[in-house]
């Protein structure tokens, strides 16, 4: 199968031009066959008798299968260039250089045969579907992308021409060429261990719950506190009296142990340069509301400022990401690598809301929660029964 | 003017002679009559009381050599066939191999063994034997695939104070052939990069260098270029300049005559996956002779050692993995 | 014979006894790695050997030939310091008991596989010749055993046809380990096969000083006047196991008892007593004296300690830039 193009790696099988033992023309069309790109036709390699196909029409096979035989016949058929001190009488095996057949033996040289048939993928992909891609990676391709700090979804869309449609070593290297070629600007280390973190957590199978909470309670409540709670103060209060309830929806699964945590501490998202960091307050469950206002305001501005001290990060068990100040509605927020939950307050927006008793809509100031967790630690009964005990809570502000 | 390789043998012969009184060949046939192969032809006449008819002992051919090189000659025995020298091997490995490790008193003997395949050769008139000898410590072993260095090297392992195993081809006796003898050559020990590739690198030696660079040849019409590396000496072993050539192409193989278990391919394989790892694209490949003794008929002879199209499938092979 | 050489030779018998007594002993009480062999019953032959050489010529000895490496020139120290794994012995260590030698000194170390030093003589001797030396002989000493290697028969069949001054000696001490000689050879004297080789044989009475002496002094002397190879063969027993590990329960009592049997330093003394007056009070002050020597030499050879494995200079070639670093 030839290279019918950059980055093809494999074309489909459309229709056998000529049949076993035809004669052909050098240079004849034999062979239809499709790319992603085009339909295009094999040649013949020289002037002769087509042997054997190995193929058949309709299945996909990579550039370099052996397609089939064709033995030459051309009266004049050159014979292998001799250099003057190659041995000269030795009967050399054939496998793609011309034959006279009266005078050399054809002795049939083992070469891999054709890989087992690839079902045609869905035009479009700029890697193969069933391909392995970056999956398997040379010693010198890791030991390359250790050097330059990539991993395997860096090469996502990168299309491989070694076997099995692997990314090979000069596939890697063109690839970084190119790169070089666009603009580059460097990830600030904030962005750099954002990127981690997410990946990091990205490794676990996520799911995501959702629910409307009316806000108009928690608004009547801080219109009448000094000083005065966020929104987001109010969840995270919400969330840790919830824990406090039942902590293990905020167990981690290790291995097949569930570690408890011990502490109900609190993080909450603060945008921060080009990323994000998350301040704690340890123990919300044992501090009332109105006793976390400072501390909350204080934890912002230091991580505004990148001086939060180390007391004051890292070792919570859940996260409170407030993205209704950005004016989404609702996200699926990941949680960090080492919790299972982290829970998203969307932006308040007024809404008509159904009035059983008045039998009206009445407009009401809502938003959506949405509760981001490790699947593999609870499922969605666990995550509703928790959202609904904190949407309970921030409706009942005084019991915060 | 042309000189084939068995000429740059005798040549080298002559020359050791005419330089140092030390130096004499001891073999079967290689008075009077030449040689089997003609590798001293003449040179009994012309230094007469040096080259000296052996009988059929090849214990005591080795053995006497030993002998000698500690009263202070610099013997050359040419063992008619290496497929011979296992008659002798007992005196090469325990006797010759070991003298300096165990008195510091040095052996400077040189054995010529006759090496390789030619067509209907058969099973004791073939053999390679080079990964044989350099399991053994003690021993350096030459393995020339050029004119010049069958030259070069001869008369670098006599000039050496260690015992010398050079396996000479027969093959390459009268099909290779060089205008002149060189002036200057590598030393023993370095490898030769015989053909800067890209693509692939593949590590030979021997008769199988011309093989390797007519695959090349072949493959560099398609667009494929090989890097061929000609080891020359398969102990001590140039592990450097493969290790380099390796980690210009990413691809290794290594194409030898010998059989595959434990041979000069196993080795060249086991040093790079050991030392450069990292600088592998592929697994590395070798393509030996079958794993059977050498077969008489040249039609089965044809297919029992690697050559330049079977070099070539094994080559595409490792470029498509 | 003259008194003079008789005394140095049975004095060389006698150290060698005592050295080796001294090895048995020490082997027993477990202070000498590997193997210990004993030449017990072969020193009247083996000093023959060694007393039969001069400077520049070439000996190969073997196993039991304890008393022919002192003559030859061995010195005591070199013989302990071996068999004691002394770093500053010949072999520095990497050899031990048996192995050892000086090849420079023309005293060669043998290999484990019998007869196959007999050919390294021969090119010792081709050598020589070539160099023009003259005057000089290479002995090879065997066993029964070593008779029925192929190394043997190529080696002699290849010291006739270039007619070298080679003396092989057959120390015939009727055993090859357990291996009596009935199963060793068919031929009914091994002195026979000299004819097949075209050589001139000699028989011995291996257990007599004095046949020894003379006989090795006659086919060494024909060697050296170039008369080609000599094939001596000695009868005797051996009077010790194949190594200090084996009893050597499979010697029959009655082979013991037999002339075969006979102690060669027994028949020595006795001769010196018959022949040259010499006096018990003489004989074990000789005694004394080996043993004084043997002591002090195993004392000062234990003092020097054993080799250092991580500053060994692990190098199995001579030319340095070829050793390979794997």
């Amino acid at each position: 199968m030839p290279q019918l193009g950059e980055s093809i790696a494999e074309a489909t099988v459309i229709e056998l031009l000529v049949s076993a033992g035809e004669r052909v023309d050098a240079g004849q069309d034999i062979i239809e066959v499709e790319t992603q790109k085009a339909t295009m036709n094999v040649t013949s390699p020289c002037e002769g008798v087509i042997e054997s196909f190995l193929v058949e029409p309709g299945d996909s096979y990579a550039v370099g299968e052996v397609l089939g035989h064709v033995t030459d016949t051309a009266k004049d058929a050159p014979s292998s260039a001799q250099q003057q001190d190659s041995p000269k009488d030795l009967p050399k095996d054939a496998v793609f250089e011309s034959v006279k057949p009266s005078e050399r033996q054809v002795a049939p040289v083992e070469h891999k045969p054709a890989s087992a048939k690839i079902k045609p993928t869905i035009k479009g992909l700029p890697v193969p579907a069933h391909f392995t891609g970056a999956q398997y990676m040379s010693p010198r391709m890791k030991a390359r992308m250790h050097e330059l700090g990539l991993r395997e979804a860096d090469l996502a869309g990168v299309a491989g021409s070694g076997a099995g449609g692997r990314v090979t070593i000069q596939d890697f290297e063109r690839f970084l060429t190119e790169l070089e070629q666009t603009r580059l600007t460097q990830a600030s280390s904030m962005r750099v261990a954002v990127a981690d973190a997410m990946q990091r957590s990205w490794s676990r199978p996520l799911a995501t719950v959702g629910q409307p909470v009316c806000l108009d309670p928690l608004l009547k409540h801080r219109s009448e506190s000094d000083p005065k709670p966020g929104p987001a103060l109010y969840a995270l209060r919400a969330l840790a009296l919830a824990l406090s309830e039942n902590s293990a929806t905020a167990g981690r699964l290790i291995g097949h142990q569930i570690a408890h945590p011990a502490s109900i501490d609190i993080g909450f998202a603060v945008e921060a340069d080009d990323g994000v960091l998350v301040p704690v307050i340890r123990e919300a469950n044992r501090k009332p509301l109105q006793t976390m206002v400072e501390e909350y305001q204080q934890l912002v501005e230091w991580a505004r400022m990148r001086k939060l001290p180390s007391h004051a990060t890292g070792r919570s068990i859940a996260t409170i990401t407030n993205f209704g100040t950005f004016g989404l509605t609702w996200a699926t927020p990941i949680p960090l690598p080492e919790q299972t939950l982290v829970l998203g307050l969307g932006a308040g927006r007024k809404v008509p809301s159904w009035n059983e008793e008045k039998g009206v809509f009445q407009p009401i100031l809502e938003s959506e929660m949405t509760l981001s967790f490790d699947h593999r630690v609870l499922d969605g009964g666990a995550a509703g029964r928790l959202l609904s005990r904190i949407n309970a809570l921030m409706t009942q502000p005084s019991l915060l | 003017m042309s000189v084939t390789y068995l000429e740059a043998i005798r040549e080298a012969q002559a020359y050791l002679l005419e330089h140092d009184s030390r130096v004499y060949i001891y073999g079967q046939d290689v008075g009077a009559f030449g040689g089997a192969f003609k590798a001293t032809k003449n040179l009994a006449q012309r230094f007469p009381e040096r080259v000296i008819d052996a009988p059929i002992s090849e214990d005591a051919m080795i053995g006497s050599a030993v002998g000698a090189a500690i009263e202070g000659m610099r013997p050359i025995i040419e063992i008619q066939f290496a497929d011979f020298s296992t008659v002798g091997f007992n005196q090469v490995v325990n006797q010759a191999a070991t003298l300096f490790w165990r008195t510091e008193t040095p052996c400077p003997i040189t054995l010529r063994l006759p090496s390789g395949g030619t067509s209907g050769g058969g099973p004791f008139h073939s053999q390679c034997l080079e990964s044989i000898y350099a399991h053994f410590p003690g021993l350096v072993v030459c393995t020339p695939a050029t004119v010049e260095d069958a030259y070069s090297m001869l008369i670098e392992s006599v000039t050496l104070d260690d015992p010398v195993i050079f396996c000479e081809h027969k093959y390459l006796y009268f099909h290779l052939k060089a205008p002149n003898l060189p002036k200057d050559a590598l030393p023993i020990g370095k490898a030769r990069i015989a053909r800067a590739g890209r693509d692939c690198t593949i590590v030979t030696y021997s008769a199988m260098l011309h093989e390797c660079l007519e695959a090349a040849e072949e493959l560099s019409g398609e667009g494929i270029e090989l890097e061929v590396v000609d080891l020359r000496t398969v102990k001590p072993m140039d592990t450097d300049t493969i290790i380099a050539s390796v980690a210009r192409t990413g691809r290794l193989l290594c194409a030898a005559e010998g059989w595959p278990w434990g041979g000069v391919n196993a080795e060249v394989i086991s040093r790079v996956v050991a030392e450069g790892f990292n600088l592998l694209d592929a697994p590395p490949q070798r393509i030996n002779a079958k794993d059977t003794p050498i077969p008489y008929h040249p039609k089965l002879w044809s297919v029992h050692r690697p050559a330049a199209a079977s070099i070539i499938a094994a080559a595409r092979n490792l470029l498509r993995s | 014979m003259d008194q003079s050489r008789v005394i140095k030779a049975y004095r060389w018998m006698l150290l060698a006894r005592t050295l080796d007594e001294r090895l048995a002993q020490l082997y027993r009480a477990g202070q000498i790695f590997g193997g210990v062999f004993l030449g017990k019953g072969q020193e009247a032959l083996s000093v023959s050997i060694g007393m039969s050489l001069q400077r520049h010529d070439v000996f190969a000895p073997l196993i039991r030939d304890g008393a022919g490496r002192l003559a030859f020139g061995e010195t005591p120290l070199d013989a302990l310091r071996t068999c004691l794994g002394s770093p500053l012995g010949p072999m520095r260590a990497r050899d031990g008991n048996v192995h050892r030698g000086k090849p420079k000194e023309g005293y060669l170390p043998m290999i484990s596989h019998l007869g196959a030093s007999i050919s390294v003589v021969n090119g010792a001797l081709m050598a020589k010749r070539m160099k023009g030396e003259k005057h000089f002989v290479g002995a090879a000493s065997i066993g029964d055993g070593a008779t029925s290697t192929g190394a043997f028969h190529e080696a002699l069949n290849q010291a006739a046809i270039e007619r070298l001054p080679l003396v092989l000696v057959v120390a015939n001490n009727q055993f090859a380990y357990s291996t009596p000689v009935a199963s060793q050879f068919a031929c009914q004297n091994l002195g026979d096969r000299a004819i097949g080789y075209g050589v001139r044989a000699h028989t011995l009475d291996g257990t007599d000083l004095k046949s020894c002496l003379e006989g090795m002094r006659e086919a060494s002397d024909l060697a050296r006047n170039g008369n080609g190879p000599q094939l001596v063969i000695a009868d005797l027993l051996r009077l010790c196991g194949h190594g200090e590990h084996d009893d050597a329960h499979y010697v029959s009592d009655s082979l013991k008892a037999s002339n075969l049997g006979t102690d060669c330093m027994h028949l020595a003394e006795q001769w010196l007593q018959e022949a040259y007056a010499i006096k018990s009070e003489q004989f074990n002050l000789w005694k004394e004296e080996a043993l004084k020597e043997i002591n002090e030499g195993i004392e000062q050879v234990q003092g020097e300690g054993s080799p250092d494995p991580y500053h060994h200079p692990w190098k199995s070639l001579f030319t340095r830039e070829l050793c390979e670093q794997v």
